[in-house]
């Protein structure tokens, strides 16, 4: 031990911080509490843990030399118009951006993928939900209008919007409650299962419907169009739903 | 300025060396420009020959690169007339070219070197500590020298080892990103002349690759053996005798044999019992291809 105190007594070498540059650093200033002061601490095996302990050696370092340089006049920021060499070539510099590009890239990709899934779940679901509000709307319409089939209300007034209609129903309430009437429970079976009677059988040949020759187009009958028959569904034609789906990806 | 410090590191090696290695010794020539390169040293030559190598390139530092095995790699760094050298193991070499080292710096900027407090504590790491200053610090204006400061050496001790890292500075807050290469030092012995001489320090904590690997292969052969002991154990244990009890005279006390039965020859068949169903039990699901065994005789 003497030995070696003696050789680096010896070899040691007087120069100026300048020519030498070395900082003995201490800790920089540690964000997380975590990491003790002492250097024991540090698990060698903990990857991160010791990569960040080197970092905040290199930091505290920069830190405790940066003005002691610039005292000196040293310069450390190199200027935008000074091209030189550098320590690794231009071209290897563009294969490291290359792949942190098509990493980010990829995480990009993924993240899409996974936004697209949850809002294809979305669209189901609310698609579900329009459809069942029209279904409800409906059977609404044909309760309504049952009812006033059967007499029960004299106002037309399903035939304008919901909102009017519900409107108007308060307001004729107000005046004219009809406060017997069928039971709560008839009424509760009423509004589930509705007010009975033939649901389908709405289409059939009636004397009516046969004698409609509304839907009669006679520029269709004969062949008179506007285009012909070449050019009919060229002009609009309607992509396929794969080829929609897709077009809808590519706009998002 | 005038250049003035002159120090000179000779960068060689020896051969038999992987391609991780070369590289990794390009990349010191890069980052140092008072370095030179020379040829392999064959490994017939004794080590003192390198003293004159140096001679003869003017250079009065070293470092050497020598691989064994084509697996173990080992570092001298040495102050060539008569100064101190050190011989290291090195491990966890990672290259300038690797892609996750995203910094850059100017080729021939001298480097801020920065030291763990450790470094202070004992002897032999401040001498370590001497030798890496003289060695890996640029002298100032020297001439393929930059006159910037725009990146930084660490020398840290961790785990009985030495890291290095270099990373370069951005920001003038410090903020860091890592160039390369990286390595890590095992120490194993300080001696006093260069490539020679008398040992100043050895590393207790240092067990050469060779032992290593040795008791890696003692160990999972030990394995091997204690299992087959434990297979032999219970081998003889299943073939031993199997120990008979002794007879216990008080045993006899309780027996009694039972009543013997005259012998009973029927001749005459006995008659069927009447079958009675019994509804408490379940009635088991008369299946179809069951023999019907029972018909009752009427």
């Amino acid at each position: 031990q003497r030995g070696l105190k003696r050789c680096l007594s010896e070899f040691k070498r007087q120069l100026a911080w300048v020519e030498r540059l070395d900082v003995t650093a201490g800790r920089a200033a540690d964000p997380d509490s975590q990491s003790a002061p002492s250097k024991g601490d540090v698990d060698p095996e903990n990857d991160f843990q010791r990569e960040m302990s080197f970092y905040r050696q290199a930091q505290a370092a920069v830190l405790e030399a940066l003005p002691r340089l610039r005292k000196l006049q040293i310069p450390t920021r190199r200027p935008d118009d000074y091209f030189a060499e550098m320590a690794k070539s231009d071209q290897q510099m563009q294969k490291i951006r290359q792949k942190l590009k098509s990493k980010q890239e990829a995480m990009e990709r993924s993240e899409k993928a996974k936004q697209l899934r949850a809002m294809r779940k979305y669209g189901k679901k609310v698609q579900t939900e329009i459809l069942q509000r029209r279904q409800k709307e409906k059977k609404n319409m044909l309760n309504a209008v049952k009812k006033y089939q059967k007499g029960l209300s004299d106002k037309l007034d399903f035939l304008d919007e919901e909102q009017a209609s519900s409107q108007g129903n308060k307001k004729g309430s107000a005046n004219q409650r009809i406060k017997k009437g069928p039971n709560a429970k008839r009424r509760y079976k009423n509004q589930k299962f509705g007010f009975g009677g033939k649901k389908k059988g709405s289409k059939w040949n009636t004397k009516e419907s046969c004698n409609d020759v509304s839907s009669f187009r006679s520029k269709v009958a004969h062949n008179k169009g506007k285009a012909g028959k070449g050019g009919k569904k060229a002009l609009n034609k309607r992509p396929g739903k794969r080829t929609r789906q897709k077009m809808k990806n590519r706009a998002r | 300025g005038k250049w003035k410090n002159k120090e000179r590191v000779l960068i060689f090696s020896s051969r038999g060396i992987n391609f991780r290695t070369r590289h990794l010794m390009q990349d010191l020539r890069t980052l140092m420009p008072h370095s030179k390169a020379d040829t392999k040293m064959d490994r017939k030559d004794q080590l003192f020959v390198i003293n004159e190598v140096c001679e003869m390139k003017n250079c009065n530092k070293c470092i050497f690169f020598e691989a064994k095995k084509k697996q173990d790699l080992y570092m001298w760094l040495s102050n060539t007339p008569q100064g101190p050298s050190a011989k290291f193991l090195v491990q966890n070499v990672h290259t300038l070219a690797e892609l996750k080292m995203t910094g850059n710096c100017l080729r021939g900027s001298r480097p801020l070197l920065s030291f763990d407090p450790t470094f202070d504590k004992e002897p032999h790491y401040a001498l370590l500590k001497e030798l890496f200053i003289q060695i890996f610090s640029t002298p100032q204006y020297h001439p393929k020298s930059q006159p910037f400061v725009d990146h930084v050496f660490t020398f840290t001790v961790t785990d009985e080892r030495i890291w290095f890292r270099n990373y370069q500075i951005i920001e003038e807050d410090a903020s860091l990103v890592e160039i390369g290469p990286r390595f890590v030092l095992n120490l194993i012995k300080i001696f006093q002349g260069s490539f020679g001489g008398p040992t100043l320090y050895e590393n207790p904590h240092y067990r050469s690759p060779n032992m290593h690997r040795r008791l890696l292969r003692l160990s999972v052969a030990a394995k091997f053996r204690e299992k087959q002991q434990v297979k032999e154990v219970q081998k003889i244990k299943k073939k031993g005798s199997k120990v008979l009890m002794e007879e216990d005279p008080t045993e006899v006390v309780f027996e009694t044999p039972a009543e013997e039965k005259p012998v009973e020859i029927q001749l005459v068949k006995p008659e069927s019992k009447p079958i009675v169903k019994d509804k408490k039990k379940p009635r088991k699901i008369q299946r179809k291809k069951q023999k019907k065994l029972f018909r009752t005789e009427t």
